[in-house]
């Protein structure tokens, strides 16, 4: 069996308050191959971003903690490393694309300083070697100019070519694993495409391993062979894109799905929404999350917690699956 | 300084004429540190207290010491005292607003704004007297009390912005690339910084020569050489005489100075003031 690129064991994060601890991410697990990539969708506040920083191991904040049985990126456990040796890891085993490529970068360097800087950090060498690495990773990302590219500072370049940029300096070390939080979600349609084409080339050349954070559902579906489904800090669903669309199992992802409007010549239906709200994080409800919004709940549901179940390699947390 | 701040700076007629001003003294200043001007300030070339002619342009004064000489060496004296305060102080308080800001409510933070609050409570002309009794007549005594006191105003500025700045997300983004906590403050949070560095700066400077002609006046400042506030204090007996070559000349040169720092100062304000320009 191949060693899996990643693999999270039973992540939690939780925020410490006076009478107790909130729990934002809820003992999820999962793991991606090298070459894959794999979705992680939900709404707002559902725990996606906070999962990203937890892996990376910065939470940000005081009274926030997690916890871990295994995080392992290639076989090597990274979960109990100290702060001076996650730094090492860091950018060189895994890397971050953020959302907003207009404040991630920074104000003050060229595109090439900055990607220089990661470079030079975590592999190091002369400065014609360096600066090679950064105009090879952005050349990578399919800008034609990169000299250009490099010597320009981010506010000269627009928010495409940014996301493209972080992009570059997120692969300028090649490291097992990508993190892209949300990495469209501030870009135009076509912008889009492009990201995921590049995202996707790179993914294939490198055999890098990407997790892919999104709230989209047809965004993910361009980019990933595998999608887990997150509520409340939970896994409710994972499994790979087409049986999503076309067999969603847990209530939730179906209610997800049916969101999406859809465009056809016959008489507009009304865009339906999931009836109800997300629970409120300081008072979750004890058995499923989602049970209060659920159509198909029965008292069981409002009991006990339900597990992550599979069949054929899809999982659903839910007891009675569609 | 990036190129459509110069743009900027260069379409404003008062930033260019500040601009001006500043480079031609501080080109007179280069000259008397190269020895090329102002080296017979300390010699009696005239009589006592001789008009304006061809001579001694703005005459001389009661040593019979050319004034224009003493004039244009005040110049670098002034330079001299700017430049060093300035830099000394910029570098100190960006140093200390950084750590105080990077990490505000901890204790470095409190030990900083404590002693900050400490030296902005003493009455500023008493401390550089006490300072230079304390130094007993060293020429770096004024200079000394100057940078200790003015460090504080920077830092305040400076450690408002590094709050600002350390929550944008290419901080973050650079804690992602494991970039630890004090290299990312230096690398990333102070040079954002330096477009209010570089205002600060000339406003400290403009504060440092003025400061340094009071202390002059006082006779806490200048002990060797001469400078504009020591040519004030003669002719403070000397205008009572009708005797105005002293006065005139330091007092024009003073202004049209720190009257060209000025109009720098506001022009580069505006210049590199990105704020929604931004996207």
């Amino acid at each position: 069996m191949k060693v899996p690129a990643l693999k999270v064991d039973d992540l939690s994060v939780w925020f410490d308050t006076g009478s107790g601890r909130i729990p934002i991410v809820d003992g999820i697990s999962f793991s991606i191959n090298p070459g894959d990539a794999t979705g992680l969708v939900g709404e707002s506040g559902s725990g996606k971003t906070m999962t990203a920083n937890a892996i990376l191991g910065l939470l940000p904040g005081a009274g926030m903690a997690a916890s871990a049985n295994a995080i392992e990126i290639n076989g090597k456990d990274i979960s109990g490393l100290s702060a001076t040796a996650m730094r090492a890891v860091l950018g060189r085993d895994i890397a971050m694309v953020f959302q907003q490529p207009a404040t991630a970068l920074d104000p003050v360097f060229t595109i090439g300083q900055q990607i220089d800087a990661v470079y030079r950090r975590h592999l190091g060498g002369s400065k014609s070697e360096v600066r090679q690495a950064t105009l090879d990773a952005l050349d990578s990302v399919g800008f034609s100019q990169a000299e250009d590219i490099a010597s320009a500072y981010p506010h000269q370049l627009s928010g495409g070519m940014r996301q493209l940029s972080m992009i570059a300096m997120a692969m300028v070390c090649k490291p097992a694993v990508v993190i892209a939080d949300e990495p469209t979600t501030a870009l135009d349609n076509s912008t889009r495409t492009l990201i995921l084409q590049q995202l996707k080339n790179l993914q294939s050349r490198h055999q890098t391993a990407i997790l892919f954070i999104s709230h989209d559902l047809s965004v993910v579906s361009q980019i990933c062979r595998d999608v887990m489904v997150m509520y409340c800090g939970r896994l409710v669903e994972t499994t790979d894109c087409e049986s999503l669309f076309s067999h969603a199992r847990h209530p939730y992802s179906a209610g997800l799905l049916s969101c999406i409007p859809q465009i056809s010549d016959k008489r507009p239906a009304p865009i339906s929404s999931i009836p109800g709200q997300i629970p409120n994080a300081t008072a979750l409800p004890p058995g499923c999350h989602f049970a209060a919004r659920c159509n198909r709940c029965e008292p069981h549901c409002l009991e006990s917690v339900p597990k992550l179940d599979f069949e054929n390699g899809r999982g659903a947390a839910c007891f009675r699956p569609l | 300084m990036n190129h459509d701040t110069w743009q900027r700076l260069k379409s404003d007629p008062y930033g260019m004429t500040g601009l001006i001003v500043v480079a031609v003294f501080l080109l007179i200043a280069i000259f008397v540190w190269s020895g090329l001007l102002g080296q017979g300030w300390s010699d009696s070339t005239g009589g006592q207290y001789e008009g304006i002619g061809a001579s001694h342009w703005f005459g001389t004064n009661l040593l019979g010491q050319d004034i224009l000489q003493r004039t244009l060496f005040g110049t670098a004296t002034a330079f001299e005292v700017g430049l060093t305060v300035t830099i000394c102080s910029t570098v100190l308080g960006s140093i200390m607003g950084g750590l105080a800001g990077w990490y505000a409510h901890g204790w470095l933070d409190e030990m900083i704004l404590w002693l900050k609050g400490v030296l902005d409570s003493i009455p500023f002309y008493l401390f550089a007297a006490a300072v230079a009794f304390a130094l007993q007549g060293s020429p770096w005594a004024m200079h000394l009390a100057m940078i200790v006191t003015f460090w504080t105003t920077t830092a305040r500025i400076i450690r408002g912005e590094v709050m600002r700045i350390k929550e944008r997300e290419f901080i973050e983004a650079a804690r992602a690339i494991g970039l630890p906590g004090l290299k990312t403050m230096f690398r990333h949070v102070l040079p954002n910084t330096y477009h209010i560095l570089l205002v600060q700066g000339t406003i400290v400077f403009v504060a440092a020569i003025n400061t340094e002609v009071i202390l002059s006046f006082l006779g806490l400042g200048i002990k060797d050489g001469v400078s504009w506030g020591l040519m004030l204090a003669e002719s403070s007996q000397e205008v009572l005489g009708g005797h105005f070559g002293n006065f005139i000349a330091s007092g024009t040169a003073l202004f049209i100075l720190l009257m060209g720092f000025n109009l720098l100062a506001d022009a580069l304000q505006d210049a590199m003031d990105t704020r929604g320009s931004l996207t």
